[in-house]
């Protein structure tokens, strides 16, 4: 299709939405308003997240990658998803594969792992972004311009894992347009092929991840009522159990395993798992010091491996029913994303855990990208959609603050609706306190220390008092993506002081920066080039905005006294975009964005005014409707039949 | 603090229809999502962006009991929160601490049936301390003088509450 496409060189950019999984990545657009995935020249969609680091220092991704791994265990990152946000000295990190890590020197390295690949020491952001430019380059191809990009993570994703797949989106040179979890995304691509309404559960197991989410869709609505899981439990880990079971089979000790041979090893797991999706039985051969060794597993032995792994899901899946109080009979339907859920013991689990067969008529892998595409579209601006279709997702871990003795004090709640605030105040506790230790930790249970800690930091300059007098009030903000913005503020004395944190996962906004640098070709000079690109992108799309509210609004701006400014500012942004200076363009955005401030709440206002008028409309239609069906019911009983169009409108 | 029948645009009043509740937080969530302004100017995402939370904060706030009825009274002046409130009463606390007992108890013999009749006798609990609160505030409505009648009920609800926490938390522990 893309052949037909005419070229034009100054092609609008399109969004795209990008499934970056555990095992494989794939991108989809919206095309004549389908979602379709993009496939590469060999007609392949799924791009194996895996990312090798040759001696001449050539990043080489995917299938080709992947053909590397067996003999470069260690120059080669498979399933770096699972890295993602973790500090260094996480357990889960060491027991991740054969990879050699940097040690960190500082207490601020630590807080994110680097893998040591042949004298290099790269982040798990870096190694994301080398997939995400593979994708972006497949999405060029064939749009030539790529827009803004929805990117989605498991919806179990913590503070720091999204932060880290944003920075890696940003590092890949994409403009993230939103976040979004997977499950949601799912639901996206099946809620709108299927027109259906209820409520759902979306079962996703994928490689390294588990996520069930309860959802209600309504009319273009999909509200998620809860959600949970597990982020470190996936198809890995039946491939590991199984291969444990070879090596053992193989006699190898469990002390000295040589990495090549456990990198084989999970190799040769996975393919019998997927050979016994089709078939009960699977015979492989792997080769070890002094010959080939065949080995063979059947379905049965394969189940038994993995039943402890698959019932694991049925915890989360059971505290998700709780949290959005359900029962499992009240569900609509399941639907199943990852390529794990094509295991027939996954399958028979599910539809014994929720008394239901499920869903799967989309393909489990593609499903996610396809929804990500729906949602890059209506973000993009796609009149049609924007109109139905709204997400409303929920924070997946409760937030919170360390409090006195290590107990956490819950700020949001997990499963909250996000965007989503709170503000809680504190006070000191001992006499003369001049500084306030803050806490910000992620997490379900009562310790500190038992949760994830997101951030600390000292609001200092508190003046001497006694203890129990100075009142600090803590703002927590989680925006659209789930992404947690903290401010602290210290108020008795009247004098506000205000500290801003974004939790960090080990790479400040300075070393992102520094690293789109190194990437890019010609260093500085890109940069500044890019910079002036986004300012005009930004400013065009401000001026377009304006000038549009300026017809469907006018009505609203208070005096020619208003219009003259704001048409000033307008005109000053267009002479700006015609220059060259990315500083002067950002500047006036600023100016158009002050004169219009008051206008925007003034349009806002009207827009909920709107919102709450339709509903009432909608109300006395209903009762309009009601009223009609007492009449049919009554002519019913008089003998007459029921007029027929009434009945049709209720239908499935 | 805003009010958040306000916000959400519905009467103040305990006896609030959830259905309409969801239905006018799903209206105003379209209007005002962030999704809604992704290719607006950035003052105008910021703003969407704050509204999105405080209708957001108001949806949670009225949906959940408790704090609905917290927000009725703070907005006819009177005080709440557990240190503003009256003591409970000794009956009351006696008889929590006893069910408390019931459910310890329960949760070491791993009798994950008596768990769930323990919190089933108290939502029951609940839901007539919910029906009676309704009636209170009903017959209160003008004369918001006799608001603070309401009080020892919402104390009480606070412990239900507290209970059926617990409660769900050794269901989960239970079953898992």
């Amino acid at each position: 299709m893309a052949l037909l496409e005419i070229f034009d060189p100054k092609a609008a950019p399109r969004p795209i939405g990008i499934d970056l999984g555990t095992t494989n990545s794939l991108v989809a657009r919206v095309r004549d308003g389908k979602p379709v995935v993009i496939n590469d020249c060999n007609a392949v969609a799924l791009v194996p997240s895996v990312v090798h680091y040759d001696p001449r220092g050539r990043v080489i991704v995917g299938v080709d990658a992947q053909r590397l791994a067996v003999d470069f265990p260690r120059e080669t990152i498979v399933s770096v998803k699972r890295f993602m946000g973790r500090g260094a000295d996480d357990p889960e990190t060491r027991r991740l594969g054969p990879y050699e890590f940097v040690e960190p020197k500082t207490p601020e390295e630590a807080k994110s792992v680097r893998f040591k690949v042949r004298d290099r020491a790269v982040t798990p952001v870096e190694v994301s972004a080398e997939i995400l430019r593979v994708l972006r380059s497949l999405a060029e191809d064939e749009l030539r311009s790529v827009g803004g990009a929805v990117i989605t993570v498991p919806a179990y994703f913590d503070d720091a894992q999204r932060q880290a797949t944003k920075d890696a989106g940003k590092l890949a040179g994409l403009d993230v347009l939103r976040l979004l979890n997977e499950p949601t995304a799912a639901a996206l691509a099946y809620g709108l092929e299927k027109q259906k309404n209820g409520l759902f559960a979306v079962y996703d197991l994928g490689g390294g991840t588990f996520d069930v989410t309860i959802l209600l869709l309504d009319d273009g609505v999909f509200q998620v009522r809860s959600t949970g899981g597990d982020s470190a439990l996936g198809g890995d880990d039946m491939d590991r159990a199984l291969a444990e079971r070879l090596l053992q089979e193989l006699g190898v000790p469990a002390e000295n395993r040589p990495r090549e041979l456990v990198r084989l090893a999970l190799d040769t797991a996975r393919k019998i798992k997927h050979g016994l999706t089709e078939n009960d039985r699977v015979e492989a051969e792997i080769e070890v010091p002094g010959g080939t060794r065949k080995l063979a597993v059947t379905r049965d032995e394969f189940e038994a491996l993995i039943k402890p792994i698959v019932e694991r899901t049925g915890v989360a899946c059971r505290r998700a029913l709780r949290d959005a109080g359900i029962a499992a009979d009240e569900l609509d339907g399941v639907i199943l994303v990852g390529g794990s859920t094509r295991v027939p013991y996954v399958r028979q689990y599910v539809e014994k855990l929720f008394g239901k067969p499920p869903l799967c008529d989309l393909d489990p892998e593609e499903v996610v990208a396809l929804g990500a595409a729906i949602q890059a579209d209506i973000l993009a601006g796609s009149k049609e959609r924007a109109d139905e279709v709204l997400l409303l997702d929920v924070l997946p871990l409760s937030l919170g603050l360390e409090t006195m003795g290590g107990v956490v004090e819950k700020i949001l709640p997990r499963n909250t609706t996000i965007p989503a605030g709170a503000r809680q105040t504190f006070t000191t506790y001992a006499d003369n306190q001049t500084g306030f230790d803050l806490h910000i930790v992620q997490g379900e249970r009562e310790l500190a220390v038992d949760c994830r800690s997101l951030a600390r930091f000292v609001l200092k300059g508190i003046p001497p008092m006694p203890a129990g007098l100075a009142r600090l009030e803590v703002t927590f903000r989680v925006d659209a993506d789930g992404l947690l913005n903290v401010t602290a503020k210290e108020l008795t004395t009247g004098v506000e002081q205000k500290v801003e944190v974004k939790p960090s996962y080990g790479l400040t906004d300075e070393e992102v920066e520094a690293m789109l640098m190194a990437a890019l070709d010609h260093g500085e000079e890109d940069l500044e080039k890019r910079q002036l690109i986004e300012a005009r992108v930004e400013a065009e799309r401000v001026v377009l905005a304006t000038k549009k509210a300026l017809v469907a609004d006018a009505d609203l701006l208070e005096g020619d006294e208003e219009r003259t400014r704001i048409d000033e500012a307008l005109a000053g942004l267009e002479e700006a975009i015609r220059g060259s200076r990315a500083a002067i363009i950002r500047g006036r955005t600023e100016v158009l964005d002050d004169v219009t401030h008051g206008w925007a709440g003034r349009r806002m206002d009207r827009a909920i005014a709107k919102a709450i008028a339709g509903k009432d409309v909608a109300a006395i239609e209903s009762t309009v409707a009601q009223a009609r069906g007492v009449e049919a019911h009554l002519a019913e009983h008089a003998g007459q039949s029921a007029p027929e169009g009434d009945a049709s409108g209720t239908g499935s | 603090m805003i009010d958040p029948f306000q916000t959400l645009g519905v009467e103040a009043r305990f006896d609030l229809d959830p259905d309409d509740l969801a239905r006018r937080h799903r209206d105003l969530s379209r209007a005002l999502h962030p999704d809604r302004y992704a290719g607006a100017p950035a003052a105008e995402r910021r703003l969407s962006l704050s509204r999105a939370i405080e209708v957001n904060d108001a949806f949670r706030v009225l949906k959940d009991p408790i704090r609905r009825a917290e927000a009725l009274l703070r907005r006819a002046g009177v005080p709440v929160g557990e240190t503003a409130e009256p003591k409970p009463s000794p009956d009351l606390l006696m008889e929590m601490m006893e069910r408390r007992e019931e459910l310890g108890d329960a949760r070491r013999r791993k009798d994950l049936a008596a768990v769930h009749a323990l919190a089933d006798a108290i939502r029951l609990r609940e839901r007539e301390v919910l029906a009676s609160m309704g009636r209170q505030f009903a017959a209160s409505d003008p004369d918001t003088t006799k608001l603070a009648a309401v009080l020892p009920e919402l104390g009480e609800l606070r412990y239900l509450r507290r209970f059926l926490d617990e409660a769900s938390a050794i269901e989960e522990e239970l079953s898992s």
